[in-house]
């Protein structure tokens, strides 16, 4: 499990914490709970995935608070996590990542946004609608776009 | 709705990324369990996001699994939550196999061995009771022997303590000098026993004969056998006898004594 998913859990923390340090003691945090909790997850309720992802996402926020960042970050300042992120992303384009720069460099940027807000930052559709000010089908219909986007890019990605 | 209709919605996405209202989740679920396809597009969907997630900033510390792995089998102790399962033991039914082979190979050898040191007891035992069955039936033939020769010296003795029985001792004389023997008498019933005592055997082809004197007159009181060792001797009934004497006869003894060859006389 931690081989399948400690990747792509630890690419939402870190999004959310922008920290490697705590990102990784974060994702040990999660790792630990998903044992712990494992009896309780319901096949009925979700994907499995989506199960961990929303344990990472509200510990990765928790520890944002505890840190004493601003307590309104993940509301206030989107734009915030979008610069870190392409900061981050152009720190590392010396290295492996360069497919990633690809898929990042190919979404729009309100495609990226909507990402951010509800993979990583766990936006309900309600807060994302409101935060965009979009209507709430436009909000489905912009989050698929830009997933089936993602998956064009992955795949081509995985082909390269 | 159809399936190209719910796909188009979007509510797929918003499922898997965890940010549908609890009443739409619901709603996927039924719809997975009527439209099986949804769920390959909902796999697809959760690929593209851990893929894109995945490309991560930095590779992650390899310290990291090994730390998170450490303190998964601490909270195993205090949680003991989950069930172990090992992974690695072998199928038992393999080894309960092999180990029931073995078992059976041992236990044939170790009956072999056995079986064979049992029959090598019971052929000794058989010999060794044959053996004593010989034995047996060699004791019982002496002991018939001695019971009869016992009931013999019983007799013997009984007639010989008998206070009517008169004891004669015939003496040696011409080729008996220096020998003896004893003939007991009953005058009441006549029986009459002969003791050969130490008597050499007779000449080859000559027989002892007892004779009676009667009135001056010999009696043939019958012939005396040494075979078988026996030295006492019923003879025949003799009634008013005032001497006893022994002849050397030919064999199967004469109507009248040859005096020449006399060899023991004694007087009542």
């Amino acid at each position: 499990m931690y081989d399948n998913y400690s990747k792509a859990l630890f690419g939402v923390i870190n999004n959310i914490v922008n920290d490697q340090e705590e990102s990784e003691d974060v994702l040990q945090n999660v790792f630990v709970k998903i044992w712990n909790n494992f009896p309780s997850y319901d096949e009925q309720k979700g994907r499995l995935y989506t199960w961990m992802l929303n344990i990472a996402r509200n510990m990765a926020i928790d520890s944002t608070r505890s840190r004493h960042e601003k307590i309104k970050h993940k509301i206030q300042e989107t734009t915030d996590s979008v610069y870190h992120k392409n900061n981050l992303f152009e720190q590392n384009s010396s290295h492996e990542n360069i497919g990633l720069q690809n898929i990042i460099n190919n979404l729009k940027e309100d495609q990226k946004q909507i990402i951010d807000l509800a993979y990583f930052q766990g936006y309900t559709q309600e807060e994302i609608s409101q935060k965009l000010s979009l209507p709430l089908g436009t909000v489905k219909t912009k989050v698929r776009q830009a997933i089936i986007m993602l998956r064009e890019l992955t795949k081509n990605e995985i082909l390269q | 709705m159809s399936i190209e209709e719910i796909i188009e919605s979007g509510l797929l996405e918003s499922y898997v990324l965890g940010i549908a209202t609890p009443e739409e989740t619901v709603m996927v679920q039924e719809l997975c369990v009527k439209h099986p396809e949804l769920i390959k597009e909902i796999e697809l969907i959760e690929e593209a996001l851990i893929s894109y997630s995945s490309q991560t900033i930095k590779p992650l510390n390899n310290e990291l699994k090994n730390s998170i792995s450490n303190r998964l089998v601490f909270n195993e102790k205090s949680a003991s939550k989950a069930t172990i399962i090992p992974l690695n033991t072998p199928a038992p039914h393999v080894k309960l196999y092999q180990v029931g082979i073995a078992a059976s190979l041992l236990l044939l050898i170790t009956s072999t061995i056995y079986n064979f040191s049992l029959y090598k007891k019971v052929n000794q035992l058989s010999g060794q009771v044959a053996e004593l069955n010989t034995t047996k039936s060699v004791l019982a033939d002496q002991m018939n022997v001695q019971q009869a020769s016992m009931q013999t010296l019983t007799y013997h003795f009984q007639f010989v303590a008998n206070p009517k029985v008169k004891t004669i001792a015939l003496s040696g004389m011409n080729s008996l000098v220096s020998q003896s023997a004893v003939v007991h008498w009953n005058p009441e019933t006549e029986e009459v026993y002969f003791d050969a005592n130490a008597l050499p055997a007779s000449p080859q082809s000559k027989q002892y004969q007892l004779w009676a004197i009667v009135d001056g007159k010999p009696v043939d009181a019958g012939m005396i056998s040494l075979n078988n060792g026996a030295t006492f001797q019923k003879m025949k009934l003799i009634a008013g006898a005032q001497a006893f004497a022994v002849t050397i006869e030919n064999m199967g003894g004469s109507p009248t004594p040859t005096i020449d060859t006399m060899c023991l006389l004694g007087n009542v």
